[in-house]
């Protein structure tokens, strides 16, 4: 059996995975990258890529439809959808990102090789491609793996009765009804788009809160009275049970309290989170330590208990997110080339496609006051009062900054609104910076543009913001307030 | 056949490089698994590296005197098997040269109970993403340092401070630089390692924790030279060579048992006063590699013969550079001995966190002026360095007066001797 000897093994090629192999590329190891499916993994072909793809179009049509004519366009036709036209671009804006990666791993001279792996011994990986068998040796391993959607009784995913979002990505017909399991970021992204790309779409929560109880109640609040807007009905405290095929859908049964309901639909959307994909790979069988959650345990440095193996991204724990995935691999990547370093972050960023979207940084109230943090610094601000949200007929949503009252140092950030995946960064930044509400307030923002919602928010948690009317201050508190620079 | 790398383990207790002592295989050689096939010496104590594998050796990777860091491979093995020959084997633990290194470990990694050093920042903490990565690569937790900038926050220069006056070894020993004139090399940059980088830190940290001060007098050991000679002939019968050293050993016990606070220590963390009823007795040795303290265990308890036994096992080991930690371990008080060289006197740094150091000097003959003539008579200088937060002048002149009294009439010293 022919073996082939790395430096670097990396198994898995999506966002942590490729990063890490391209790092330690860099860093001059000799490495390869195994994969069972698409270069990029789950987020670039069937996760966040083409999920924003979907949810751009679907926005652009929903714009056209209705804030064009108020901006004085008259669409003298009705907008046709040609869901198999916009599936295909989307494939292609996948395949591009897919080809990027393919291109990069290329150029950094990172062996890509296609096939399912499993851990033969600590220090050898099998490797199955489509013709032969191979044998990896390698001085250090990265376990990339990802996650996959979690199934409930009742509901198997075959991509063809009950769709997880793979499945609901490739649709090329719009369903005229869809039933949603689970209000969480995924399903809402995607039953939001669905939406408005003109079907019906209800969300079945097991909880009485949407995004999981783990988002700012009031971003919340404004995603939740849009959904309702864009007609995506949302019905809590729903525990589905099951479903019946019939001549022409489904008819979803699903618990509330005591009662039991049903819904008819023309596709079931399975999405109620994602699990460590930490059976596989004949990890345990090596040894390697899982925790009850199934996800690999891990120290600061992402090592396994096998101190050669490291593990990276969605199977070491939360947040599953593509951005952690990618910090880690970069980091496991520099231990490996032998630098000291820890995964020593302050808070990692979230973004929520809904519409509006919604995006947050550091801690929430009740965390702060958890973490001993009792006198706090609120400041709110709507993108209603911002000239650049007005123009752009965006107006829906706010941010909001929580500081340390005593030293103003800011401990969470979270956002409601347009564009706010983009204005997040600075708010990670400031955190990550240790920075005060006065350096975001006495930072110039440029005119007009959303990110002067950031400063105004700063203004607004400072007490004293100009774009909003806030109890007037007595000329002292005010100068008080300008001196709290120290 | 396939070749195996053997990498030099994880030592613990923070070790991140050791220095390759010696080879205790070659090239061509069969080694069976478990079998020690190097010495390194770490800043700490020189371990034996064991091989997990058997095997024939293929290839030495470092040269002895190599500084190489842990996880690097030291050496390449011709095993049998179907290995790849990429395959990499890092031995279980090492073993500290004499004793097993109780915390040398294979790095067993879990989410709660790992050391990844420095830790990473609280959530307290106030420093950028940059002084943070800067505080890691430079070995300084950022937890402990008191930010200097607003609201307490962690700028660069206090990470930088931090390293510079914790460890201004290593700000000396950075970059190896050989400025030279056109007459050559004026200077010469050795970086700062092993256990003179040890030595180092401990001083500056027992000069920057302790007020030290010194109080000094001359005894006439004219008995006690008469007894040692006795005794060393005594114990040559055992292939014994008797010094002074276990006489004023026994001198300083039955002194600290008279003034326990001798024997104690600062416990700076709790902010108590450690009293100690077991007598582990230091002495400093100079070795090629530098300053060395093994350690006397239970000197008490223990006979001249046997006492003198020790000391020249431990002074060899250390001069041998095999000294384990576990015999450096656990001093309650130190005694250096500078005689046989010279020097009238001297202050000697305390090895914290004992409270006391006792200086023995050069044994000379000198006239004593002793009723209405002068008398040569043989005399020895002694010092006794104390910490001042624990003992005050006074007593130190008392401990030293009592400490005396038994060096110079042997009659009480072995009366009280266990």
């Amino acid at each position: 059996m022919a073996t082939q000897n790395f430096d670097v093994c990396v198994i898995g090629s999506g966002p942590g995975g490729y990063v890490a192999a391209i790092r330690a590329a860099q860093f001059g190891k000799k490495v390869c990258v195994i994969e069972r499916e698409q270069l990029g993994g789950v987020c670039l072909n069937v996760g966040c890529i083409p999920s924003k793809a979907m949810i751009s179009a679907a926005h652009l049509m929903h714009r056209v439809k209705h804030d064009a004519p108020e901006m004085g366009f008259e669409i003298k036709s009705e907008i046709k959808l040609n869901m198999k036209k916009l599936v295909g671009w989307k494939q292609s804006v996948c395949d591009k990102m897919s080809g990027g990666v393919s291109q990069l791993l290329k150029g950094n001279q990172v062996t890509v090789i296609r096939g399912e792996a499993n851990f033969k011994s600590a220090t050898e990986l099998e490797v199955k491609t489509k013709d032969i068998t191979l044998i990896i040796a390698a001085k250090n391993f990265i376990i990339a793996t990802g996650s996959r959607p979690i199934e409930i009784p009742g509901f198997k995913i075959d991509e063809k009765d009950v769709l997880s979002s793979t499945g609901a990505l490739a649709m090329d017909e719009l369903p005229k009804s869809t039933v949603v399991i689970g209000g969480g970021y995924i399903g809402l992204e995607i039953g939001s788009y669905l939406a408005k790309l003109g079907g019906q779409v209800t969300v079945l929560e097991a909880t009485s809160t949407l995004l999981g109880g783990v988002i700012d109640r009031d971003c919340v609040q404004v995603v939740e009275r849009k959904l309702k807007k864009n007609g995506v009905s949302v019905i809590f405290e729903a525990k589905a049970q099951g479903f019946a095929k019939l001549s022409d859908g489904y008819e979803v049964s699903y618990g509330r309290g005591d009662k039991k309901e049903k819904i008819k639909c023309d596709k079931i959307l399975l999405m109620v989170g994602r699990r460590p994909n930490s059976d596989q790979t004949n990890l345990k069988n090596i040894g390697i330590k899982i925790d009850e959650k199934g996800f690999i345990s891990v120290d600061a440095q992402r090592r396994t208990s096998i101190s050669h193996i490291y593990a990276i991204g969605d199977i070491v724990g939360q947040p599953m997110l593509a951005h952690k995935a990618s910090y880690e691999g970069v980091m496991v990547a520099e231990i490996i080339g032998g630098v000291n370093r820890a995964y020593d972050i302050k808070s990692v960023p979230a973004v929520v496609f809904t519409d509006p979207e919604i995006a947050c940084v550091g801690l929430l109230e009740h965390e702060c006051k958890e973490k001993g943090y009792s006198n706090l610094k609120i400041g709110k601000f709507p993108f209603a009062a911002n000239g650049r949200a007005v123009s752009i007929i965006e107006t829906d949503g706010f941010i909001k900054i929580i500081a340390d009252a005593n030293t103003n140092v800011i401990l969470g950030v979270h956002m409601v609104g347009p564009e706010v995946s983009n204005l997040i960064s600075e708010a990670a930044l400031a955190i990550e910076m240790g920075a005060r509400l006065e350096d975001i307030a006495l930072t110039i923002h440029p005119h007009p543009t959303l990110g002067e919602v950031v400063m105004e928010t700063a203004e607004a948690a400072l007490g004293h913001a100009i774009h909003i009317i806030q109890k007037p201050l007595a000329r002292a508190s005010v100068e008080a307030a300008a001196r709290t620079t120290h | 056949m396939a070749g195996r790398e053997v990498k030099l383990p994880d030592i613990g207790e923070g070790v991140t490089e050791g220095e390759m002592v010696r080879w205790l295989v070659k090239v061509g050689d069969l080694v069976k698994a478990d079998q020690t096939v190097a010495e390194v010496m770490t800043d700490k104590a020189t371990v034996e590296v064991p091989t997990p594998v058997a095997g024939t050796v293929k290839e030495l990777k470092v040269k002895e005197g190599d500084i190489i860091p842990i996880e690097s491979t030291m050496l390449v093995l011709e095993v049998s098997g179907t290995a790849g020959s990429a395959a990499t084997v890092t031995p279980a633990h090492a073993q500290s040269a004499h004793t097993p290194l109780s915390s040398a470990h294979r790095r067993e990694t879990n989410n709660s109970e790992t050391k990844v050093y420095p830790p990473t920042a609280g959530a307290h903490v106030l420093a950028t993403p940059a002084t943070r990565r800067l505080a890691r690569e430079i070995n300084v937790d950022v937890n402990v340092i008191a930010g200097t900038g607003p609201v307490g926050r962690v700028t660069r220069d206090d990470v930088i401070k931090t390293k510079t006056s914790s460890k201004s070894a290593d700000a000396m020993g950075g970059a190896i630089v050989i400025s030279t004139t056109s007459a050559g090399p004026t200077e010469k940059r050795v970086p700062l390692r092993g256990i003179r980088r040890k030595i180092a830190e401990q001083m500056q940290m027992t000069k920057r924790v302790v007020p030290h001060f010194t109080i000094m007098d001359e005894a006439n050991v004219t008995a006690l030279v008469r007894l040692r000679a006795e005794s060393k002939e005594a114990a040559e019968k055992y292939g014994v060579k008797v010094t002074y050293l276990p006489f004023v050993m026994k001198a300083l016990i039955s002194s600290m048992k008279e003034f326990p606070m001798f024997n104690a220590s600062v416990d700076d963390q709790a902010g108590e006063i450690v009293y100690k009823k077991y007598y582990n007795i230091g002495f400093a040795a100079d070795t090629p590699n530098g300053l060395l303290v093994p350690v006397i265990k239970n000197a008490d308890k223990k006979t001249i013969l046997e006492i003198s036994k020790e000391i020249i096992d431990l002074a060899k080991k250390a001069r041998d550079g095999k000294i384990s930690l576990e015999d450096m371990r656990g001093a309650t008080i130190t005694i250096t001995n500078i005689g046989s060289v010279g020097g009238t006197y001297a202050t000697p740094i305390i090895n914290h966190p004992e409270v006391a150091i006792i200086g023995m000097y050069k044994l000379d003959m000198k006239p004593v002026y002793k009723e209405g003539a002068f008398v040569p008579t043989q005399v020895m200088n002694f010092t006794v360095t104390c910490d001042h937060r624990l003992i005050d002048g006074a007593v130190a002149a008392n401990f030293l007066k009592a400490f005396l009294k038994r060096i110079e009439n042997v009659g009480q010293l072995i009366l009280e001797m266990t």
